[in-house]
């Protein structure tokens, strides 16, 4: 049954930051299931389009919808509880807390009980439960009493992945999942999202295009905060304007 | 699992420990258990202020205005109102205190660090001036004296000895309290914020709404500190509530641990210890206060509790690490670290 | 600098062979509270060295008693002083304890006394309401109250011709007392206080408040302490006033006189004491003191003088049995002592009745008197003495204490703008 509305909307969306135009008039569809790449060199407005999406920062003009909903002026969470989810460029766990923190953190994030006071947290099964088959998942289950500073890159970009699915949502924004990853390490990690569940809306940003090719169908192509291109994967990967500016090969 | 049964093991010792305060103090001298009965009040106020500063990260220079209602409201009840009983002078504190922070919450709450830091500092100056300008309520700067605690039960309280068990009575609810708190889901979260707000509002959480629950909470258990408190001293003025009220419940948190409860409770004990015992023997006891925080500082930044949790833990995990081996299936090595 | 106040002398031997003979008790401990850090420090170590000068003179005796004197420090924080209190009687198990400076000490510290049975002699707070409408059993002052020599002052203004004056005066309790004793002696006799001005406790400049004084009076009653007291005469004159000025205790005391200039000169102030009362008492003390601790006595030192001499009579009076305490307690509230500030006794409301000095400031050249102070100073210049005051002034005090105490708003400002 597949939804006739697009997930995640944007129409003319645009950020300035006094004269500096950081996002300009970019429109953006995601389906369900749909797998979108956002590339552009440093400084095309990539995280900052990501920021506009989830509310970190408010937009100048434009809409964004969320299921068809206009959420332009919705805070961080709202937007949360509408079934989207985000990771960060930069890893932006909770180091001093263990994994299985981490991941409980985000589990309890979207339920009514995370406003329990008199409670202990531990006597909640449904929640370690979820934690648990979480970390099992992805193979982290025996590293869930260590404090995540203690943990590899690697698995740290994983477990953000893992924190960035918790809340169960319907649309993913992945910042730069492979940042600072060796190659083997990324091919784990492009593996890694292809094992995710075929209806879950991706879009993502990556420098990495072994791993971005690997994983997205559609692409946008953002310079200086306007969209350069946009169209299926193998169209940009042959365009010769994105070579140049951004592949960098004649 | 390990992690609850060594978590029941430290309630254990800590039960133990209070048992044993409770058990000894009636042998010592008056003057030491006066001294016990202030540090297990100021030990109220330094743990709810953990709420606020150890667990969810806010450093507030705030905390002497709740103390501050908690111990007028109980003043001038006693003084004004024959036979009033200790349940309206705890309710009248307490509810006092909570309708403050609840209005200075949501001042405060959606400031940060160092300017969330002025703006209790500010409350502080505020509540300051209220006690010392306010004459015909506070007694301005004469202060109230003869709050004579009322009994419980039929039980006098005047004694010292029956109003240390009290306010060791009252001291135990309140770290039972506030240890489930942190323990709770909602506990979880404050410690979230603390080392990632962003993370946490994109994990769905409205982080306002949390600070500020933290922030009202954590008010109003100061509340009860500043209510044994003039019980205690049977006097409260202006100087009890001044900013060195505030500022001495930080360095008591900074300096037992953050983030530990036991931990602050422990700083309430020791600057309690130095002012009330090794002031008699040396004049500029501020100095050896000074020095501690500043030893503190530098070589235990988490605190005397945090730094002994930290060696014991990091014991523990060299001896536990070959035990925890066979629960893994996969990736044993991995853990050796 | 001494690490701590604990002075405990006499020879050994001496002293067992005194007590022991008897059987009676060979010590009094004596405790004293005061502000030994903090702003008010200097002041708290005068306070204590008064009571030292004392105990040193008569090598730590009273009698057959050994003085045990300990002094503890409350950083001028009444709660403190509470503590401190309590720890004097608990721990150091004092026969008496002495202490506070400023009135809420005074007030924090009265329950304490009556609470563990053990007297409290004030030497310095000066509340009203202590020895007024809020008294206790185990209290008595041996200082002065806020009102008590203002109303002699405002008498004397009345005398000197002054028919309307302006007071200013610190914005707390002390400021309040002292101006509404002054203003009740002065309208009692006729004249008007048409303005009342309060600058905030701590004023250094007092640019907001100096034009709120009329220009038309003929004399200001400024009523200043600390710092305060040192600014305020300079402005006062920088801004061209003209008229008599006339001040209260802490106005002129000998603690601010030396930091005072030449445009102190002049000004009319009153106390229960002055470092420059003619009698060959008072001159011994203040060259003794001077010699000892190298600064001028002051109305702190003497108050704690007086306190110990006080002790020392009510225990020689009823044997020498500092145990016995509502024994000698009782005595110390009856007897009449010929103090340095001059004949002292207390009055039912265990309040000294003594005299009150009308000072003006002089600079005296050369040493006065030669008592080693430096020479050239500002003095406290006696030029009138009410003797015998009381702190009702001329009523009884049945109808004195029909009205509250002194306050901002009592007596009221009848004429006020006029």
């Amino acid at each position: 049954m597949a939804e006739t509305q697009p997930r995640l909307e944007l129409e003319a969306v645009s950020k300035q930051f006094g004269g500096l135009h950081a996002v300009e008039d970019v429109n953006l569809r995601l389906r369900e299931g749909g797998r979108h790449g956002i590339l552009g060199p440093n400084g095309a407005g990539k995280t900052t389009l990501f920021n506009l999406i989830t509310g970190v920062l408010p937009t100048t003009s434009g809409r964004i919808s969320l299921f068809g909903q206009d959420v332009t002026r919705w805070p961080t969470h709202k937007r949360t509880a509408m079934g989207m989810a985000r990771t960060f460029q930069i890893t932006s766990l909770f180091p001093k807390l263990t994994v299985l923190d981490n991941v409980l953190l985000a589990v309890q994030g979207l339920r009514r009980m995370k406003l329990m006071m008199f409670r202990p947290l531990a006597s909640y099964k449904d929640v370690y439960e979820k934690a648990e088959k979480l970390l099992t998942d992805v193979n982290f289950w025996h590293l869930r009493d260590q404090q995540v500073r203690n943990l590899s890159h690697g698995e740290q970009r994983q477990l953000e992945v893992v924190l960035g699915l918790a809340s169960d949502p319907k649309v993913l924004l992945l910042d730069e999942p492979s940042a600072g990853l060796a190659t083997g390490e990324s091919r784990e990690m492009a593996d890694f999202l292809n094992s995710l569940d075929k209806d879950l809306s991706i879009l993502i940003i990556e420098h990495d295009l072994d791993v971005l090719f690997g994983v997205v169908s559609q692409i946008t192509v953002l310079h200086y905060g306007k969209v350069l291109l946009e169209g299926p994967s193998d169209q940009v990967r042959n365009d010769q304007q994105v070579n140049e500016i951004y592949l960098g090969k004649g | 699992m390990s992690r609850l049964s060594s978590e029941l093991k430290q309630v254990f010792w800590v039960i133990a420990a209070f048992g044993a305060l409770g058990a000894v103090t009636p042998f010592f001298d008056d003057y030491t258990q006066t001294i016990i009965t202030r540090a297990l009040v100021f030990a109220i106020m330094a743990m709810s202020l953990d709420i606020l500063m150890g667990y969810t990260g806010l450093r507030s220079m705030g905390h002497g205005v709740y103390f501050a209602f908690g111990a007028y409201s109980t003043a001038i009840l006693v003084t004004k109102v024959k036979g009033v009983g200790l349940l309206t002078l705890f309710g009248a504190g307490l509810g006092l205190s909570f309708l403050v922070a609840a209005f200075l919450g949501f001042l405060a709450i959606r400031a940060v660090g160092v300017y969330f830091l002025m703006i209790t500092l500010s409350f502080s100056m505020v509540v300051w001036g209220l006690a010392y300008r306010w004459h015909t309520v506070t007694g301005g700067d004469n202060g109230i004296a003869g709050i004579l605690p009322p009994p419980l039960f039929g039980i006098s309280l005047q004694n010292p000895v029956a109003f240390f068990y009290f306010t060791l009575g009252v001291f135990l609810i309140c770290l039972g309290l506030l240890y489930l708190l942190v323990k709770s889901p909602f506990g979880k979260t404050l410690v979230g914020i603390r080392e990632g707000e962003a993370r946490m509002k994109m994990l769905g959480y409205n982080t306002w709404l949390h600070k500020y629950l933290a922030f009202v909470i954590s008010g109003t258990f100061a509340g009860i500190s500043g209510v044994l408190w003039a019980m205690l001293n049977r006097f409260i003025a202006p100087t009890d509530v001044e900013l060195v009220t505030s500022v001495e419940a930080l360095l008591m948190v900074a300096l037992g641990g953050p983030a530990t409860l036991v931990g602050p409770a422990i700083g309430a004990a020791i600057v309690m210890f130095l002012r009330y015992w090794v002031s008699t023997f040396i004049e500029r006891w501020y100095l050896i206060l000074g020095a501690t925080y500043i030893i503190t500082i530098l070589y235990a930044r988490e605190g005397i509790l945090g730094k002994v949790e930290g060696l014991l833990a990091w014991r523990k995990a060299g001896r536990e690490a070959g035990a925890a081996i066979p629960r893994v299936q996969k990736q044993p090595e991995e853990i050796r670290t | 600098m001494k690490a701590k106040w604990l002075v405990l002398l006499a020879a050994a031997g001496l002293a067992l062979g005194a007590g022991a003979a008897q059987g009676a008790p060979r010590e009094v401990r004596i405790g004293f509270i005061a502000p030994l850090t903090g702003p008010f420090a200097q002041v708290g170590k005068d306070q204590v060295n008064g009571f030292i000068l004392y105990l040193e003179q008569n090598k730590y005796k009273m009698g057959p008693l050994t003085v045990k004197f300990t002094a503890e420090d409350y950083e001028a924080k009444p709660a403190l002083a509470v503590a401190k209190a309590q720890k004097l009687i608990q721990r150091d198990k004092v026969h008496v304890f002495l202490g506070g400076l400023l009135a809420p000490t005074g007030y924090a510290l009265a329950p304490v006394a009556d609470q563990f049975k053990r007297p409290y002699l004030s030497p310095a707070p000066a509340g009203e309401d202590q020895t007024q409408r809020k008294r206790h059993k185990y209290y008595a002052r041996l200082s002065f109250t806020s009102g008590q020599c203002q109303h002699a002052l405002g008498d004397w203004a009345y005398e000197q011709g002054h028919r309307r004056i302006a007071t200013v005066g610190a914005d707390y309790a002390f400021g309040y007392e002292s101006v509404g004793g002054f203003q009740r002696g002065f309208e009692d006799k006729g004249g008007k206080v048409v303005a009342k001005v309060w600058p905030r406790l701590g004023t250094v400049d007092f640019g907001p408040y100096l034009p709120l004084i009329p220009r038309n009076v003929d004399a200001v009653y400024a009523l200043m302490v600390g710092p305060m007291s040192l600014a305020f005469p300079k402005q006062f004159k920088a801004a061209g006033f003209k008229m008599a000025l006339l001040g209260g205790t802490t106005s002129t005391d000998e603690f601010i006189l030396p930091n005072m200039g030449d445009e102190a000169i002049g000004y009319v102030t009153t106390s229960h004491y002055s470092a420059a009362i003619d009698t060959p008492k008072n001159h011994a003390f203040v060259k003794d003191f001077q010699k000892r601790f190298g600064k001028m006595a002051s109305y702190y030192a003497e108050n704690s003088f007086t306190a110990a001499l006080y002790i020392n009579e009510a225990l020689k009076r009823t044997g020498y049995n500092p145990d016995k305490i509502e024994v000698w307690l009782e005595e110390l509230k009856k007897i009449r002592v010929d103090a340095i500030r001059g004949p002292v006794y207390l009055d039912s409301y265990a309040n000294p009745v003594q005299n009150c000095y009308i000072r003006k400031v002089e600079r005296v050249p050369g040493d006065r008197n030669n008592l080693g102070v430096k020479a050239n100073s500002l003095w406290n210049v006696v030029i009138k003495t009410y003797p015998a005051v009381s702190q009702f002034w001329n009523y009884k005090p049945e109808d004195f204490l029909k009205h509250p105490v002194y306050d901002k708003d009592f007596p009221p400002c009848k004429f006020c703008g006029q």
